[in-house]
C-alpha cells in the first residue's frame, strides 16, 4: 500500500468545527480529513450501518479492529457479531478502526478522542471497548487506540462497571500478553456468550453492582475467562507453576462453540464499504473448523469440531446478503472449502441464481487435492492469470511432519490439468523453519519448483506462446498455543535467514521466482503467540516508545522492540527459541479448547517419526473435539 | 429496444471523501439493489453500463452531477430516484432521471464556490493583490509530468463575497474532456505567492455548456 508522507505542517487553518452529516457528528473537520489518506476511512455512512435512538439503548458495544478500515471492514466475525448484537433492540454495537499513522498523529495533536463510526460518540462513553484478536503484531494497536480513547490501559485502573474491555478472536486462546489490559476474553465461538455477558452487565447495572461483581458473575458463564481471577507462580527457571483461581472462578475455562451452523445467527446485511476494501465482496462461511490437521496449524485445532452449513442455509443466506449489499461476487469462505462434502452440488444450486443475476462465486485458497477441472468449469471468476496452492514443504518427509497429507505427485498433477486449462502462473506457499528440518529439505522446495516447471514444458495442452512463472513464497514457521508444535522452540533468526539465502542462492530456473519474508516478525510473533503474563510490561512499554502497526513494514521497528524487552529485563528468545520439557505448564493451560494436551503430545511425537495422521473424515484421531457432541465428531462415518 | 438515462446526482457530505472510482462502485451497487432493468455491458465480465460526466476531485462536492446509463426496458423515470436513493450511501443523492439532451462531450465549463475562512480582512487583501499580477505561474501536475502554467487568466473574474468569518469565492472553469482547470490551483498560489496555507472547502454547483447554459 503505498502511503504519503505528510509535509511539516505550514501555515495551516485549524477550524475546530465538527462535521455534521446525516445527522451525526463527526469530530473531525473537512481540514483535517484533506489532509490524510483515504479520508473515506474515518467518516462512515456506508450502506446498512447500524444507526440507533440512544434513548432507546441500554448497552453501547464499541467492536475495535486493532488495524486499517480496509482490513477491519473484509472480516468476516466482525460482520456476524455485529449483527448479532445490533439484532437485540437496546444493544448498540458501532465499529472502530485504528486509525492509520496519519491521522493517529492528528488526532493526538488535535485532542480529537478516538470515536465510533456510527454515532461519532468517543470510545470512552462506551459500556463495552470489544477487540478482536487476529494477529500477535496488532497488540499494540489495541494499548495505542485504549491510549487515543483516553480510557486508563490497565483493567485494575478502570475501577467503575463502565468501559469494560474484552477480547476475543484465534488469540484469545493465549491472551497472557494483554491479560492486564483486558477485563474479560471470550473463548471460542462468540455468537451466544457475548450476548450473554452484555445481557449479564444489562442486569448488573439495574441491579447497581459493581465491576468486581460483573467480573465474578461473568467468569461463571461458560466461555469467559477473566484474568484478574487468576493468580500466576513462576518457577525459578521462569517457566509457569501453577495459574491459581480465586473467587469462584472455575479452574480451568471451556471455550463455547455454537454446534449447528443452521440455526446459528448470521447476519442478512452488514455495512458496505464506501471505498474499496480487502475484499469488497461477500463472505459466506460454508463450514466451520478443518478435518485435516495439518500439525502447524493453530486454526485447524481451535476450531474444532468440523461442522457444515446446510446446502439450503447456504443458499438463503446468499440470497439475502446479495439483496441487502449489492456485491456482485460471493466467497465460499471456511479453512478449507474444498472439504465442503458436496461442493459442486452446492455450488450448481446457488448457480441456477447467481448466473442469471450476474453475481460470481469465488473459493478461497485450494487444497492441491481439492482442484478439479470440474470444480474450475464452476468457477468462472477465477481469474486466468494465477493459481496458488499451498505444500507448506518441500520435501515429502518434511510434508508428513507436518501432517499436510499431499503428495508431490498430486501436487504435480493438479498443476498440470490447471496448465491444460490454460493457466501459466503458479504460486507455491512454503514455511521454512519447521520442526526436524534440515537444509535438504529446504532446497526440496526449489526442486519442487523446478518439477512444477517440468510439468509444464512436458504438457502438450499447455497454452501457446505463454511461459510458465513459478512463484516460490517462504514463510518463517511461527509455532501456536495449541497445536502440536507448541513445545518446538522456534528457529534462531540467524537460522532462518542462512535458510532464506540458501534458497534465494540456488535457484537455476529463469522461470522460477523465490521470494521469503519476515525473520524478525516471525520471531516477534512467536514470543508473543507463546508469552506469559509478564509480557504485558513490554507491550505498555512498546506502545509508549510510539511503537504501533508492527505487521505493517513502514511502522516495524525491530530495534525498537528489542529496547522494549531490555527495559522489561526479559528474554524475548526465552519465549520464542526455547525447546519446552514435555511437563512444561504453559500460559494457556487453563484455558480449554476441547483439544487435549496428551493428543497434541502424541501428534508432536507422531511428527519427530514421520508418522502422518489420517483427516477427521477417514477416522477419528480421538483429539477430545467429541466432549462438544456436535458436528463431525458424532456424524456417522 | 435499449433506453439512455441521465441520472443527476449529489455528492456532498461524507462522500465527497470518496474517489471518482469509488462512487462508480456504490453507483453500481445502488443499480443493481434498486432492481432497475439496468443494461450490462457485454463481454466476458459484464458490468452495468455507466458514463459519468467529468470526474470530481476528492473532498470536492458535487451539486449537481450526472451520469448515464441503459436500460434494457421501459421503467418510468420519475421512479428512479426514489428507487435509487433507497440504496445509496450517505451523501449520494439522486434528483432526477431524465432522456439525455446534449452529449457528455458537450460540458465545457463548470461554475465553483470556494469557501475559505477568513477571521479578518487580510485574507482578501492577499487575494485581491494576488490577483491584480500580471502573471500567476503555479506547476500543474499532469499524467505527462509537472508543467508550470499561468493561471491568471482563468481566475481574473471570479467574484469574492465576504460572509461572517469568510470568503466565498465563485468561479467558471474550464471543464471538459480535452481539458479542466482546477479550483484548487488558485489555494496553491496563495500558498506559492502569499504563504497562506488554506485547505477550502469546494463545490462544484453545475456543468455547463459552451454557450454557460446548464446541460441537460
Amino acid at each position: 500500500m503505498g502511503l504519503q508522507k505528510q509535509g511539516a505542517a505550514g501555515n495551516l487553518c485549524h477550524t475546530q468545527s465538527s462535521l455534521k452529516t446525516g445527522g451525526r457528528e463527526l469530530p473531525l473537520s473537512h481540514d483535517i480529513l484533506m489532509r490524510v489518506e483515504k479520508p473515506a476511512r474515518y467518516t462512515g455512512g456506508e450502506v446498512n450501518a447500524v444507526i440507533k435512538d440512544l434513548s432507546q439503548v441500554e448497552v453501547r458495544f464499541a467492536f475495535c479492529f486493532p488495524d486499517i478500515y480496509e482490513i477491519g471492514m473484509s472480516h468476516l466475525g466482525m460482520k456476524i457479531l455485529y449483527g448479532a448484537f445490533n439484532r437485540v433492540p437496546y444493544f448498540w454495537c458501532e465499529r472502530v478502526f485504528a486509525p492509520w499513522v496519519d491521522m493517529e498523529r492528528l488526532m493526538v495533536e488535535n485532542h480529537i478522542p478516538l470515536y465510533a463510526l456510527e454515532s461519532g460518540n468517543p470510545v470512552r462513553d462506551f459500556d463495552f471497548i470489544g477487540f478482536t484478536l487476529q494477529y500477535e503484531l496488532s497488540y499494540t494497536n489495541v494499548l495505542r487506540m485504549l491510549e487515543l480513547s483516553g480510557v486508563p490501559l490497565r483493567s485494575a485502573d478502570r475501577t467503575d462497571l463502565h468501559n469494560i474491555v474484552v477480547g476475543g478472536g484465534p488469540c484469545a486462546c493465549n491472551p497472557e500478553p494483554l491479560a492486564d489490559f483486558f477485563d474479560l476474553f471470550f473463548l471460542g465461538d462468540g455468537e451466544e456468550v457475548d450476548l450473554e455477558v452484555m445481557e449479564l452487565y444489562r442486569q448488573c447495572k439495574k441491579e447497581g453492582k459493581g465491576k468486581p461483581e460483573f467480573l465474578r458473575r461473568a467468569s461463571r458463564i461458560e466461555g469467559v475467562y477473566v484474568p484478574s481471577l487468576y493468580d500466576v507462580a513462576y518457577n525459578p527457571d521462569g517457566t509457569v507453576q501453577c495459574y491459581t483461581p480465586k473467587d469462584g472462578a472455575p479452574a480451568t475455562v471451556k471455550k463455547r462453540v455454537v454446534l449447528d451452523m443452521d440455526s446459528a445467527y448470521y447476519p442478512d446485511s452488514f455495512p458496505v464499504p464506501m471505498i474499496e476494501v480487502v475484499h469488497s465482496r461477500i463472505p459466506e462461511e460454508i463450514l466451520r473448523g478443518c478435518i485435516r490437521g495439518c500439525r502447524f496449524c493453530q486454526a485447524g485445532f481451535l476450531y474444532r469440531p468440523f461442522r457444515e452449513k446446510s446446502m439450503e442455509t447456504i443458499d438463503s443466506q446468499c440470497r439475502a446478503l446479495c439483496a441487502s449489499t449489492g456485491y456482485d461476487e460471493i466467497s465460499l469462505s471456511s479453512l478449507s472449502s474444498s472439504d465442503y462434502s458436496c461442493l459442486n452440488e452446492l455450488i450448481d444450486t446457488l448457480h441456477r441464481w447467481t448466473e442469471p443475476e450476474k453475481v460470481s462465486l469465488s473459493l478461497p485458497s485450494l487444497r492441491v487435492d481439492g482442484f478439479s477441472p470440474e470444480l474450475m468449469e464452476r468457477i468462472h471468476s477465477v481469474r486466468k492469470s494465477g493459481l496458488t496452492f499451498a505444500p507448506e514443504a518441500g520435501s515429502q518427509r518434511m510434508r508428513d511432519v507436518i501432517n499436510k497429507n499431499v503428495t508431490e505427485e498430486e501436487l504435480l498433477h493438479t498443476v498440470d490439468v490447471a496448465f491444460s486449462e490454460g493457466w501459466t502462473r503458479i504460486k507455491l506457499y512454503f514455511m521454512i523453519g519447521l520442526p526436524t528440518e534440515t537444509m535438504e529439505d529446504v532446497l526440496a522446495i526449489l526442486e519442487l519448483g523446478k518439477k512444477v516447471v517440468d510439468t509444464f514444458y512436458q504438457n502438450k495442452d499447455k497454452p501457446k506462446g505463454k511461459a510458465v512463472e513459478v512463484s516460490l513464497s517462504a514463510a518463517a514457521f511461527v509455532p501456536k498455543p495449541f497445536t502440536p508444535f507448541q513445545w518446538f522452540g522456534q528457529d534462531t533468526m540467524d537460522e532462518l535467514q542462512k535458510k532464506q539465502r540458501a534458497l534465494k542462492g540456488n535457484v537455476r530456473s529463469k522461470r522460477v521466482n523465490v521470494s521469503y519474508h519476515g525473520a524478525q516478525t516471525s520471531f516477534l510473533e512467536a514470543v508473543f503467540a507463546r508469552g506469559d503474563r509478564r509480557l504485558c510490561a513490554v507491550m505498555e512499554k512498546a506502545m509508549e516508545m510510539g511503537l504501533h502497526f508492527d505487521g505493517w513494514d513502514d511502522c516495524f521497528d525491530f530495534s525498537k522492540w528489542m529496547e522494549a524487552f531490555a527495559a522489561c529485563g526479559l528474554d524475548p528468545a526465552f519465549y520464542a527459541n526455547r525447546e519446552r520439557g514435555a511437563d512444561e505448564v504453559f500460559p494457556w493451560d487453563h484455558l480449554d479448547y476441547g483439544i487435549r494436551k496428551g493428543f497434541l503430545r502424541e501428534e508432536c511425537e507422531k511428527a519427530y517419526q514421520a508418522v502422518t495422521t489420517p483427516n477427521c473424515r477417514e477416522q477419528c484421531a480421538g483429539c477430545g473435539a467429541a466432549c462438544y457432541g456436535g458436528g463431525l465428531c458424532v456424524a456417522k462415518r | 429496444m435499449l433506453q439512455n438515462v441521465r441520472i443527476w446526482f449529489q455528492k456532498t457530505g461524507t462522500a465527497k471523501y470518496i474517489s471518482h472510482l469509488d462512487l462508480t462502485h456504490c453507483m453500481g451497487r445502488a443499480l443493481k439493489l434498486s432492481g432497475l432493468p439496468v443494461w450490462y455491458t457485454q463481454g466476458f465480465n459484464p458490468r452495468i453500463y455507466m458514463t459519468f460526466a467529468m470526474p470530481l476531485s476528492l473532498g470536492v462536492s458535487g451539486e449537481r452531477e450526472c451520469m448515464d446509463i441503459r436500460l434494457t426496458g421501459k421503467a418510468p423515470l420519475e421512479g428512479i430516484p426514489g428507487r435509487l436513493n433507497a440504496r445509496l450511501p450517505q451523501g449520494l443523492r439522486v434528483l432526477g432521471a431524465s432522456e439525455p439532451r446534449h452529449k457528455l462531450e458537450e460540458i465545457a465549463w463548470a461554475d465553483y464556490e470556494v469557501q475559505l475562512d477568513a477571521a479578518d480582512g487580510k485574507l482578501l487583501q492577499s487575494l485581491t493583490e494576488l490577483l491584480s499580477q500580471g502573471q500567476v505561474v503555479v506547476t500543474k501536475h499532469g499524467k505527462k509530468g509537472d508543467k508550470a502554467v499561468d493561471i491568471k487568466p482563468h481566475f481574473a473574474h471570479i467574484s469574492i463575497e465576504a460572509r461572517p468569518g469568510q470568503l466565498a469565492l465563485s468561479m467558471r472553469l474550464p471543464c471538459s474532456v480535452s481539458g479542466s482547470v482546477n479550483p484548487g490551483l488558485l489555494l496553491e498560489a496563495l500558498k506559492l505567492y502569499k504563504g497562506i496555507e488554506l485547505c477550502g472547502k469546494t463545490v462544484r454547483k453545475g456543468l455547463l455548456l459552451e454557450d454557460f447554459s446548464p446541460i441537460w
